[in-house]
Parts: C-alpha cells; structure tokens; sequence
C-alpha cells in the first residue's frame, strides 16, 4: 500500500516547482470600480441627510414623541378581539379582489406573453411596442393607479381589481417573455419545420415549455395582489383597507392591530399554499 | 442488402416520394456567408442519399434550403414540382407539411408528452383553433400511436419527452417527421449526439423509412462508414460546392479524403 501512495509525489513536488516559478497573466484592469461605486453611495447618503439639500432626517422627533410612540404599541399589544367578525368580509373582499385581479390578468398576459417575447415572435416593431407599453405600466405602482381609477370610476371594489390588474399584466408578460426568450429555439424551429402558423408553434411547443414558470409568476402575482390589496383601501379602491383606513382615523390601534395579525395569518397560509404547489412544477 | 429486399416486399403505405431538383441554388446569409455557391443536382423519388462535409461545408445549409427554413438568394428549386425557392406563407407551410425534418438535438418540447411532441408533425394538416385548443382528431392521434410503433416507441407515448434517452427522443423526433407522412424525410446530422449502438439503430430506422416506406431521404453525416452503410448515393460538399456525386459503392477513402480536404482520421469514423 505505502509504495503506491508515496509514487505520485515526486511528479506533485515538480507541479508545485513549476507553478512556484511561474509568472501569473496580468491582473484585469479596472478593479477600483468598486471602490467608486461605495464612495458614489457614501456620498449620495451623506447628501440627503443634510438639513439643507436632503430630506432633514433626525432622530429628534423619535425622541420627542417616544411616550406617544409608546402608548400606540402598548394598545397594539392588546386587540380588541370583539372587533375580529367585523373585519371578515372586508378581508373576505380583499382575497376576492386578489384572486379576480389574478384570473383576469392571467388571461390577458397569456397571449401577450407570447406575442411580446422574441424567439417565439418574428416582429420586430410589434415586440418593441409592448415592450415599451409595458415598462410604462409596471412603472407606476399600483396605489397611484387605484387612486387615479377611483375618481374614474367610484370608490369600490372595481378600482381596485382594476389596479391590481394593470400591474400584475406588466409583470407576468416580463417575466414569462424572458422566461421563453430563454428557452431552446429548437423545438420551435421542428415546428416550423412541420410546417405550423406562429400560433400554433406557440400553442403546441413554446406553451408547454414556459407552463411552469407561468404558473409560478401566476401563484407570485396572487401573493403580491393580497398583499397590496390589503392597503388599496386606503385610497378607497375596496377591501380591507377601506377599514384600516376608518380604524385608524379614530386611532383604534387596538383594532388595527386585529387586522395586522389576520392578514399576516393570511399572507403566511397563502406562502404556504403557494410554494407547495411550486414544489410540485418544475 | 437480402433483407432490405425482404422488407420492400412488406411496403405498408406509399404517399409518392418527391424529388428535389436544384438549378444554380446560392444561399448568402445576411451576414455576408455564402454558403451555397450555385449548386445544380437532382435528387430522385426514393432515393436514400448522404450529404457528407466538414462543418461549415454548407451541408446544413443544403438541407435546410430543402424546407425554406433557409430561404434561397439565387436560382431555382422545385421539390416534388412544387417552386419552393418563392413558395411564402401558406404554399410555404403546405409544402414543409409534407417534408419531415430530423435535427441533430432531436429538437422536442421537453415539457410535455412524447404524443404530443408526435402531434406538432400534423401542424400542417390541422386549423389553428383546434391547436389553440388543445383539440387533437382521433384520426390523428391514430396516425402519431403508427408513427410511435413503427419506430418502436409507443409504450413511451404518454411520458414526458425529457424524460427519455437521446436515442428514444430521436426516435420520437423521426416519429414526428413520419406523422407528417412525409414525401421527404431531411435529417441534419441525426446520430451526432448518440452513442455508436443509437446511432445505428436510429440510422436503421431512417433506412427503413426509405426501404418500407419509399419515402425520398436525405441525410447529413460526417462519419464516413454510415455515409458508406446506410446511403445508396453520396454527395459530397465542400465550402458550399459539390464536390462529389455518385454512388457511394464508388466512394473510396480518396474520394472522401477529397472531400474533406484533408485525410481520413479517426473521428471521421464511428466504429474504430
């Protein structure tokens, strides 16, 4: 056994010899390009917490209002619980408000989807259009376009799923178009091949490809649509907010907190829900 | 060559092979490649020909030309009398229906079922809506289960295709190319990616399409002795010219050292 073992030292010995002598290709330039960034970030904080130009950021006011701050916790800690059946239906709006936003956007983002990514889509100017479209729609966050479609059409229900509508097709259609332009054009190339129209290409082979990543970016929006349908309210676009909103005006914080922990419990469930379906995709 | 004979004797079905008939064919890409330089041959119906080349020879190209996948800058081409050099849009996809195409990367959707992967082969012959549906005839179905068999696969029908062995998929892809019911089978380089007892069988099963079938089959090799095995004729490309056609029985090792420009190596061969 020894005598094998100690042979291929000698030739390790030489490697080692060889590499001690050897002269290293020059180190890439460039390497204090991180240095910059960091010293960019120091200074940009540094700017905006100065009384003159930023923001006049202090921890004063923590310290000034500490007794204030306090005394909301302390009735946060105890939730009136009496209040818990009066914040069901609202809740209730809320997840029906999530799950419509989800159906609907689902339907919309589908085709475009596949119109908008590249591999599968031969039109150049077509594909820039929604692109652009787009980036513009998932640029503005949903409260804003609540807020707006409230005054278009009534406080409500309907602002909201129509908000959460607009944001969700923004980003599955980005998401899932990647996700396509990603995959193998192969498949895609065997069904022009055999002689199918662009729609069926897509149907037949690009659809089943990009499936779990749709449902994943799907189950994702449905998480996101409870989570921000839950402060729609406050800008009147329905659900649970519209109740945060009244609560907090007559600082029943006892009662807020109520709604804090039940939609924490739903969020979490909906976590739950969600992730193990995921596990079963791929 | 006794049991090829048998086998003809058991031709099961005859959709009538197509020719391919080129006349001064050039392909320049938009990048500037030429990589077909005026290229003039006649392929006959039923014949079982290997396009043999160094990569970059254009023989990729060549069969690609054949279904429009890459569209033509100069001359002629007509395939089973059809114009497919200015063939567009719906006389485009008409035409590739009835021309099977086998790739190197077998080329499924790895997603979903074998069946369905079968199914993409009738594209060509459904309407987009029953597609968009997901709506397959039951006369469909039944010509991808024949397809499945034929090449002894269809107890994979309702797997996933990803889960199969590279040997298995390029069966399911010949599956597909055959549910076309073909005129035309084109292959590029269909046992690259296989291990040397695949790629035998899979060269097999190609020859039997052409043997039982009658099916017109063209294939693209490197390898010398399948070009040899399973070709009755052999074109030989070099930097996008023929530089040989004839029968293979003619093709000694200097005729494809001429073709290759160089001589014969040991990776020109599958059995060393």
């Amino acid at each position: 056994m020894t005598a094998p073992a100690s042979v291929p030292a000698p030739a390790a010995t030489a490697k080692a010899a060889a590499s001690a002598s050897a002269t290293p290709p020059p180190r890439p330039a460039g390497r204090w390009k991180p240095w910059l960034a960091f010293g960019v970030i120091a200074l940009i904080t540094a700017v905006t917490l100065s009384p003159q130009l930023g923001i006049a950021f202090s921890l004063d006011a923590i310290a000034r209002n500490w007794q204030n701050g306090a005394a909301k916790i302390v009735q946060l800690l105890q939730p009136d619980w009496s209040f818990f059946p009066r914040t069901i239906p609202p809740m209730l709006e809320t997840l029906e408000m999530a799950v419509i936003a989800t159906a609907v956007s689902t339907l919309i983002a589908l085709p475009l989807s596949l119109w908008a990514a590249r591999l599968i889509n031969p039109h150049r100017v077509g594909r820039g259009i929604v692109r652009v479209i787009l980036n513009i729609v998932r640029a503005v966050p949903e409260l804003l376009y609540a807020a707006i479609l409230v005054a278009m059409v009534g406080v409500g229900a309907l602002p909201g799923i129509l908000a959460l509508v607009l944001f969700n097709v923004g980003i599955i259609v980005k998401l899932v178009s990647e996700a396509i332009e990603s995959n193998d054009a192969g498949p895609l190339e065997a069904a022009r091949a055999a002689g199918g129209t662009q729609a069926q290409i897509n149907r037949a082979v690009a659809l089943p490809d990009v499936w779990p990543s749709f449902v994943n970016q799907v189950l994702y929006v449905l998480e996101l649509n409870v989570r921000s349908g839950t402060v729609l309210g406050l800008v009147g676009a329905g659900g649970i907010g519209l109740l945060i909103d009244a609560v907090r005006t007559y600082f029943r914080y006892d009662q807020l907190s109520v709604i804090i922990l039940e939609v924490l419990v739903v969020v979490i469930l909906l976590e739950l829900v969600s992730s193990a379906i995921r596990k079963r995709l791929v | 060559m006794t049991q090829h004979t048998a086998e003809v004797g058991a031709v099961a079905s005859a959709s009538a092979p197509w020719a391919i008939r080129m006349r001064d064919v050039s392909v320049r890409y938009p990048n500037g490649v030429v990589a077909l330089k005026s290229i003039s041959m006649d392929i006959e119906p039923g014949e079982m020909v290997s396009v043999v080349g160094l990569s970059g020879s254009g023989k990729s190209s060549l069969i690609r030309t054949i279904n429009g996948l890459v569209p033509i800058t100069s001359g002629q081409l007509t395939v089973g009398g059809h114009n497919l050099g200015e063939a567009k849009g719906r006389e485009l996809r008409r035409l590739r229906g009835e021309i099977g195409m086998i790739f190197q990367g077998f080329n499924l959707a790895g997603r979903t079922s074998v069946l369905n992967n079968v199914l993409v082969g009738r594209l060509a012959h459904t309407s987009t809506w029953r597609t968009l549906l997901g709506v397959h005839t039951a006369a469909d179905k039944q010509i991808a289960f024949d397809a499945l068999e034929r090449v002894g696969i269809l107890a994979k029908a309702w797997d996933r295709a990803s889960s199969l062995s590279g040997g298995q998929q390029q069966r399911v892809a010949i599956a597909r190319a055959l549910s076309q019911e073909p005129h035309l089978v084109l292959a590029d380089e269909p046992v690259a990616s296989l291990d040397p007892p695949t790629a035998h069988a899979v060269m097999r099963d190609l020859r039997r399409i052409n043997t039982e079938l009658g099916i017109t089959v063209l294939t693209n090799l490197h390898l010398v002795d399948l070009a040899r095995e399973y070709g009755t004729r052999l074109i030989g490309l070099r930097a996008g010219e023929v530089v040989y056609d004839g029968s293979v029985d003619d093709a000694s090792d200097a005729v494809f050292e001429e073709i290759y420009g160089r001589s014969i190596r040991a990776e020109d061969v599958l059995d060393r």
